[in-house]
């Protein structure tokens, strides 16, 4: 449902109707005909997008018009009247501090900030301070000259000049015996390993099962039956040796449903076996290939088995764009954990828990934990 | 990339906020500063149907002091802490760690009750705030409240014990005497990127607390109370081996890259603390 909001942009007063996703630089760029904010890398990161929002500078790729309602906006084109973003821009001129110009309207924003914020700034700081605005021409080197050459200009203000460092009580350290504090309880992983080999990521798991040896393998050598146990899993079809299926990923804020197809090949006497699929998001254009191997062997006991678990995958698209490979290793881990007590709970004869949701999890943490970490 | 598509609510109380979670809570997201979830939602990684802006709340943005504690409202900025609008509660921590978040644009918007909530791994909150004895006050939709430890808090990634219903209102950080040391070091690729490994440390001889804390190492941060031992009665920088040691027994899985990293975060956090002026 659009919105109709008011905000001031570069000293006029606007108003435009956008739907909630709008971001503020989509209604300076696309509302407002304000194209001197440039976009790049929509998630943060690059700084091509920052303007001044209410006299601070903020990201406008992640800044929702609807957080932008009354408040005054000031961009590459505007700062009229501003002497100190005519100092500034001078000082880019002579310093050479720009070349192809994209990255220019979010440093100016930052550097405008970093003029008001610091009375003294030497080279560290301001390079410290412009870490977040990305310059792929110039080596930043013209852009630390000119905006050095502002600050100097300047003069003092009172303002401070670089963040605190810690304070040191004027008493040497004395040591203490320190009251016991409360054990955090560590979620303790499946034991095994997580490697890259070339692109793939290859995670390495071995988990107990409370069931024995041939019973589990009865059911990890059939995928209408071990599917369920995956959460998430939808199998839509199944031969002898090849399905397709669906599996749906609910990681923090984070929701995929990778759809696509694979084949299996099991080896009875040998009570092992791997699955081989390819899939893709097909609303967050992401894709994944990768192998499962799992091998059931005996466990401690006649009675408990020991299932040795290797996935190997590769990631492209918008996930692998996010770049967070231990994440994706916690989240293989937090699937390991709900696949195996859904696992114990079908050979009990029960039915593979709806454990979709993540407060579910925690539950189900506390009481698989002790048996994980053995 | 444009988000998915989806409605806003920006509710003027806690109850019009939890009226909203209510009425969808599997589809919806609470928002803050949007800092962390707007590039999710931009790479369309994340997909909610409806998010509930907090920031406008009354009280979130407030920052209180007692005796005992500096109550931070869950809105309030990175950018504020690092300007030193909250009183310390240890001196000079909380603006170290705020000015160490991403860059000065982002801290402006980025929020510490959205951090925390997000609970990314390698943020830094999430671990200053271990170190720092920190509880967090929720407010649950039948309008009870409840106080989380920060130890405890998170579970993994993404995870945090908040039940579906809870909004995170207020962080309580116990104020600590004015013996208490602290150090706090991240190592990052570039900065303002995420962190590759952190260290927290916080020692108070009045009150006899001391906490040891790695960070960013893929889900919840791990507190040593081995290494917090040996430090307070020793008064000494844990050898690099020893350290490396807790780390590999932790029962995390953790490369031998991530280990040096902690271990070396860890040695320069606690060099810092215990170096006098």
């Amino acid at each position: 449902m659009p919105e109709t909001l008011t905000l001031t942009v570069n000293g006029e007063n606007c108003t435009v109707t956008v739907p909630p996703r709008t971001q503020l630089a989509e209604v300076l760029r696309d509302h407002l005909d304000l194209t001197g904010t440039h976009l790049a890398c929509e998630q943060g990161v690059c700084g091509a997008c920052t303007v001044m929002m209410n006299g601070r500078p903020v990201r406008s790729c992640i800044t929702y018009a609807h957080a932008c309602d009354g408040a005054v906006i000031e961009t590459i084109e505007g700062h009229r009247g501003d002497a100190v973003m005519d100092q500034l821009r001078d000082a880019f001129s002579r310093h050479h501090a720009l070349q192809c110009g994209f990255c220019t309207p979010g440093m100016l924003a930052t550097a405008r900030d970093i003029v008001s914020r610091f009375d003294t700034a030497d080279e560290a700081t301001i390079r410290l301070e412009l870490s977040g605005n990305l310059c792929r021409c110039t080596g930043y080197v013209g852009i630390v000259g000119a905006i050095s050459e502002v600050i100097t200009a300047k003069g003092s203000t009172g303002k401070h000049s670089a963040p605190p460092s810690p304070a040191r009580p004027a008493k040497p350290f004395t040591p203490f015996e320190p009251v016991e504090a409360a054990q955090t309880p560590i979620p303790t992983a499946p034991k095994g390993s997580v490697s890259a080999e070339g692109g793939w990521t290859v995670v390495k798991r071995s988990f107990a099962l409370n069931h024995a040896p041939d019973a589990v393998w009865q059911l990890f050598r059939d995928p209408a039956r071990v599917a369920p146990c995956i959460p998430g899993a939808t199998v839509e079809s199944l031969d002898a040796e090849s399905f397709t299926g669906a599996v749906e990923i609910r990681f923090g804020p984070i929701r995929a449903r990778f759809g696509g197809r694979g084949s299996y090949e099991n080896d009875d006497a040998a009570r092992a076996g791997t699955i081989r699929g390819e899939g893709d998001d097909k609303l967050g254009k992401s894709k994944v290939r990768g192998a499962l191997r799992y091998a059931i062997a005996k466990g401690a006991t006649p009675q408990v088995s020991r299932a040795e678990v290797e996935l190997r995958f590769e990631i492209d698209g918008m996930l692998a764009q996010f770049n967070r490979p231990e994440l994706v290793t916690g989240f293989v881990d937090y699937i390991l954990v709900q696949f195996a007590a859904n696992c114990d709970a079908v050979l009990s004869g029960g039915e593979a828990g709806p454990v979709k949701r993540l407060s579910v999890f925690a539950m189900l943490w506390a009481v698989l934990k002790a048996r994980f970490s053995r | 990339m444009k988000p998915s598509p989806f409605e806003i609510s920006c509710p003027g109380s806690l109850d019009a906020a939890h009226k909203a979670l209510h009425e969808n809570p599997r589809g919806t997201r609470i928002i803050s500063g949007g800092q962390s979830l707007g590039p999710m939602l931009n790479l369309r990684l994340a997909r909610p149907s409806r998010l509930v802006d907090v920031t406008g709340l009354s009280g979130l943005a407030e920052i209180r002091q007692t005796d005992s504690h500096v109550e931070i409202g869950a809105a309030v900025t990175h950018a504020r802490i690092e300007d030193g609008e909250v009183p310390d509660p240890i001196p000079g921590m909380l603006r170290h760690v705020a000015a160490g978040i991403a860059y000065r644009a982002v801290r402006n918007r980025g929020t510490i009750g959205g951090s925390l909530c997000h609970a990314d791994p390698a943020a830094d909150w999430v671990t200053a705030m271990t170190a720092l004895g920190a509880t967090l006050l929720v407010r649950d939709g039948s309008g009870g409240a409840r106080e989380i430890p920060m130890s405890g808090f998170m579970l993994g990634a993404y995870r945090t014990s908040m039940a579906e219903d809870e909004i995170l209102t207020t962080v309580r950080v116990p104020r600590h005497s004015d013996r208490a040391r602290w150090g706090y070091y991240k190592i990052c690729r570039k900065v303002g990127e995420f962190a590759d490994a952190i260290a927290g440390f916080v020692a108070d001889p009045e009150s006899r607390v001391c906490r040891v804390v790695f960070g960013s190492t893929g889900g919840a941060p791990l507190v040593s109370t081995e290494l917090a031992q040996q430090i307070a009665t020793t008064g000494a920088v844990p050898p690099l081996d020893t350290v490396k040691t807790v780390l590999r027994d932790s029962g995390l899985t953790l490369s031998d890259v991530k280990i040096h990293q902690l271990a070396i975060a860890h040695s320069r956090a606690v060099t810092e603390a215990l170096s006098d002026a």
